[in-house]
This record gives structure tokens, sequence and C-alpha cells, in this order.
């Protein structure tokens, strides 16, 4: 024997537990790099680093396009998370809160936008657009998000769907309130942290989407179809910079989306102790 | 339930609606197209197979979807490999803070495609991360260019991408594994391999089928990676697809492309539903058990 069978099974726990720290570190290793580049103090994003600037940031701030780039994804993400989440909130009562005939059909129509490539779905959507006359702008944009952001929302919304007592809304139903009073009462108030976070979610998916945006945006350009042309030209820190700044922005978004998500589960936990 | 069912249609059809208008008309009609021809700058309404026969006598273009499924399927094999322990972990040894594990796993996901292979870009190029470590430790005396734009590069940056979607197909299958089906395995004698093979892997064979699809479907259409971090390894089937729509102008043959390659995954995706769809895990997800 070469070992105890307690010091194989600890042999495997480290394997195991290193492979785990490694696949995170895996996934964290490009943001912190671009992290420290957008602090270095050198025109070239490469090693040895050559001190500590915050000049990459104030340029950043400082430049006009970006910064209207900037307003351009605003106007196309808050509507775009609303719709989203709406038609998320639709979809997701309808696939946990009723019985449809079928589920499974729509869950596939759901989750089509999801599995089409995104640029055959966007040329798809291209050919509809001419053929049509549409002109392509901010609200073409808005809808061809909806759609790849909606498989996305869906499932946040039904996550939180899912763990809500469906008691309660019987319980409602037994003292004689009829579904759009349900509705009010009891599963909007707790399906209400689901929702926000639903749509954060879907602003942050909004503002980096490129794929689609980009075949279907005409003129007005948000700021992810402007860092592309950037990057495609060179690597620059103040890219760095904004990537951090639109990391940082995102992060705090999902954190907070997330938080109240965690809300949701702990007080829809409550009533069912 | 509270809800009957005129209600859930009333709730699902304006969001099939919206699906219909917005993807399933657009694919139907890029169908369409894709028995039309160019002629000079004009798209000419006669109905011809021709494109279809353009794309099945061009090696060129079979070469790509043949790359495409073959660049699916390796990052799918990767992917797994590397998810399943981690699923495992998070499933069955984190208690407290298993959700913490998961949304820092989605958290990268939100940091935008371009982001992200901006950043891998840095971390991959000639004086990038790796090869400036490699110089200064002496290992190398030349930067590796190979390690950027390259077929290798793509690959490790599509597993970065799609890493997470594995990951969520699988823990999911693992959190309805139940335990007690090992110990009883273990109470009969069974060793850790027997029980691996017997036990474990069919039980979680669904969630991986399920991981593995997704991976595939969603690697088989990535764009932006291979054409940024792949070089002139770069071109594939999605970007040819792309170039037909824009500066070589012939919409009928480039929907004639896109519609082959969506048909051959659709075959691949509902092959693999069914497989899920027959499974208990399938089954018991389905019925929300």
């Amino acid at each position: 024997m070469a070992g105890s069978p307690g010091s194989r099974v600890s042999i495997a726990r480290r394997l195991l537990w290193g492979h785990v720290g490694f696949v995170y570190a895996f996934m964290y290793l490009p943001v912190a790099v671009i992290a420290l580049f957008s602090f270095n103090a050198s025109k070239i994003v490469a090693f040895p680093l050559q001190g500590f600037t915050f000049d990459w940031y104030v340029k950043v701030l400082g430049d006009g396009r970006i910064l209207g780039g900037l307003g351009i994804t605003f106007l196309v993400a808050i509507p775009t998370a609303i719709l989203a989440t709406v038609l998320g909130a639709m979809a997701a009562l309808a696939l946990t809160r009723s019985t449809l005939k079928h589920p499974i059909a729509f869950a596939g129509l759901l989750f089509l936008p999801f599995l089409v490539p995104k640029v055959i779905l966007a040329v798809a959507q291209l050919i509809v657009l001419s053929e049509l006359g549409i002109t392509k702008g901010i609200t073409t944009v808005v809808l061809g998000q909806t759609l790849i952001i909606l498989p996305f929302t869906t499932l946040i919304v039904a996550s939180v769907l899912v763990r809500l007592d469906p008691r309660l809304e019987e319980a409602g139903a037994d003292l004689g309130a009829d579904s759009s009073q349900i509705f009010r009462r009891i599963l909007f108030p707790l399906m209400k942290n689901g929702l926000t976070a639903a749509f954060f979610i879907a602003f942050v998916l909004s503002s980096s989407e490129y794929v689609v945006t980009s075949f279907i945006s005409g003129r007005s350009q948000p700021l992810s179809i402007l860092v592309a042309s950037d990057f495609r030209f060179d690597l620059s820190p103040s890219l760095d910079a904004l990537a951090v700044l639109m990391v940082v922005a995102n992060l705090t978004i999902v954190a907070a989306g997330e938080l109240i998500r965690y809300r949701a589960r702990y007080n829809s936990a409550r009533p069912a102790d | 339930m509270a809800f009957a069912a005129d209600r859930g249609v009333r709730l699902a059809a304006p969001v099939a609606l919206v699906l219909v208008a917005g993807c399933v008309v657009p694919l139907a009609v890029l169908f369409v197209y894709s028995f039309f021809k160019v002629d000079f700058v004009a798209i000419v309404h006669d109905p011809t197979v021709k494109n279809y026969v353009r794309v099945a006598a061009s090696a060129t273009y079979r070469g790509l979807i043949g790359r495409a499924i073959l660049s699916g399927a390796i990052v799918a094999v990767i992917s797994a490999v590397i998810a399943y322990p981690v699923a495992w972990a998070i499933a069955k040894r984190v208690y407290l803070l298993k959700s913490a594990y998961l949304t820092l796993l989605l958290i990268p996901l939100y940091t935008g495609d371009l982001v992200r292979i901006f950043a891998w870009r840095v971390v991959l190029g000639s004086e990038g991360v790796i090869n400036s470590f490699l110089m200064w430790t002496g290992i190398v005396h030349e930067p590796i260019r190979a390690l950027l734009f390259s077929p290798f590069a793509t690959h490790v940056v599509l597993t970065y991408d799609y890493l997470p979607f594995m990951v969520m197909g699988l823990w999911l299958a693992f959190e309805s594994l139940d335990d007690r089906l090992l110990e009883a395995a273990r109470d009969l004698g069974a060793g850790e391999v027997t029980i691996f093979r017997r036990i474990v892997l069919p039980l979680t064979a669904p969630g991986l089928i399920a991981g593995a699809m997704m991976v595939f479907v969603l690697v088989v259409g990535d764009y932006l990676t291979p054409q940024l971090i792949g070089g002139s390894s770069g071109i594939t089937v999605i970007s040819a697809i792309n170039d037909l729509f824009g500066t070589a102008f012939d919409w009928p043959l480039g929907s004639a492309i896109a519609s082959s390659l969506l048909i051959i995954l659709g075959l691949l995706v509902t092959l693999a539903a069914l497989v899920v769809a027959r499974s208990t895990w399938g089954r018991s997800v389905v019925s929300g058990e």
C-alpha cells in the first residue's frame, strides 16, 4: 500500500480544490491584467510595468466621442432592459404558474435566439429590415437586443418563481381573490426583487452586446461599437481604462441585482418556514 | 394552480408573437433568400437551388462548416473535462457559499465579449503576460508568437468564453444526484471507479450533454473570438457569412450557407434534446420535481 486511505482522500481533496482554484484564476486572469495595465504609466501595453498613473482614466473620461457613445448605450439599454424584463416575466409566469398546452415548444421558442448564431440572426433581421424599408436606429437595436436577452431574464424571473410557495396563491384563491388580485397582491410583491435583478442583468448584457448591435444600429453607435472600432486599430492603455470602468460599472450593477435576488430568496423562504 | 389555462395563453402569446416576428420570421425569410440569386447589384427573386449546389461543391465552404463543427466539438470536450470536477465541487462540497461560487463564475460573462477578447490579447501577445513571464524566467529567449493569432489561442479563449455554461449544466445535474445512491453502492462493496462509471457518469450524462450542446452551438456561432484572436486562422464559416452580407454582397449565397449551418446545428441539437428528454433527469426538470 502506498498510503493509508485517509491520505489518499486528502490528496484527492487537494487536487480537487487546486483544480477549482485554477479554474477561477483562469476566469479572472484577463480581467486582472487589464486592470493592472490601466494604471501603468506607459503607452505600450506590455511588461515590464513603468509606474503608477491615473492619466488613462482622465483621458477616457474627457473623451467626447466616448461620452456620446455612453449616452447612446443608455438610450438603448434602458428600454431594452424594461422590455426584456416585462416579456421575461410574462414568459416565466406562463411556464411556472399556468398550464400551457406545449410548454416544451414554448421554451424552445424562447431559447431559439440564444442558440441561433448571432451573426445569422442579425443578417436575417437585416434582410427583413431592408425588405420592409425600415431605417436602422435605436428602435431596431432595442428590439434585436431584447430578443437575445429574453432567455436570460426569463431564467432569472423563473428561478425566483419556482422558489415561491404556491400555497400562498392557493390561500389567496381560497379566500376569494381573483387571479388579477392574486397577481397584484401576492405574486408581484414577491417577485419584485427578481424583476429588479432581471432588469439589471438585462441592462448589463445590452450595454456589452456587440454582434447584433453592429448589424442593425445604423448611425447611432453605442459604446460597445466605438470600443470595437478603436480596438481593431490598436491596444492602448486608455482602452484598458475604459474596459475597467465598464467592468466595474457592470459588476456594481450585477452585484446590486444579485444582492436584491438573495433578499428575494430569503424573504420568499421565510413564509414557508 | 392559481392561473387557469387561458391565463397561460394570454401570458405566453405576446412573448411568442415577439419571438416569431423577431426571430422565426427573419430566419424563414433568410431561408427563402437562399433560393434567390444576385444579378450585378440587384437580388433576383427567381427560385433556384444554385446556391446550395455552390455550397456543396465548394471545398472551401464545406471545409469551413466542417472546421466550425470540429472546433465546437473540441471546445465542448475540453470544457466538459475542466468543468466536471468544478461542478461536482460546487454541488457536493460547498454548502454555505454555493450561490457566491456560482455568481463568481458568471461575473466574467458580464464583462462583455470585446473586453474579454481585448484582455486575452494582452495576456497572450508577444509582449504579453505569458511571454514576458517566460522571458523573465529565462525559459525562452524569444517570445512565443504562436501564443496569439493561432488556432491554439482561439480555442483557449473560446473555452474561457463558454466554460461557465458547461459548469452550470453539470451543476444542475449534480444537484439532482442523490448521494444515498452512492452510499448504497459503497455499502454493497463497489469501488470508487465502479461508482463513477456505473452511477455518477450515467446520472450526470444529461447535464453533460445539455452543457456540451450549449457550448458546441455557441462556439460554432462565435464571430468575434476567431476573428480577433485567431489572426490568419480566424476565417470561419460565420465570418464568411458576414462577408457575403457585407463587402462581397451575395445575400442569397450567404443565406444558403447560413441555412445549411442552421439545419446541421438544428439536427444535432434535436438529437441531444431527445437523449436528454428520454432520461429521468430531463423528465424531472421538465415536470419541475
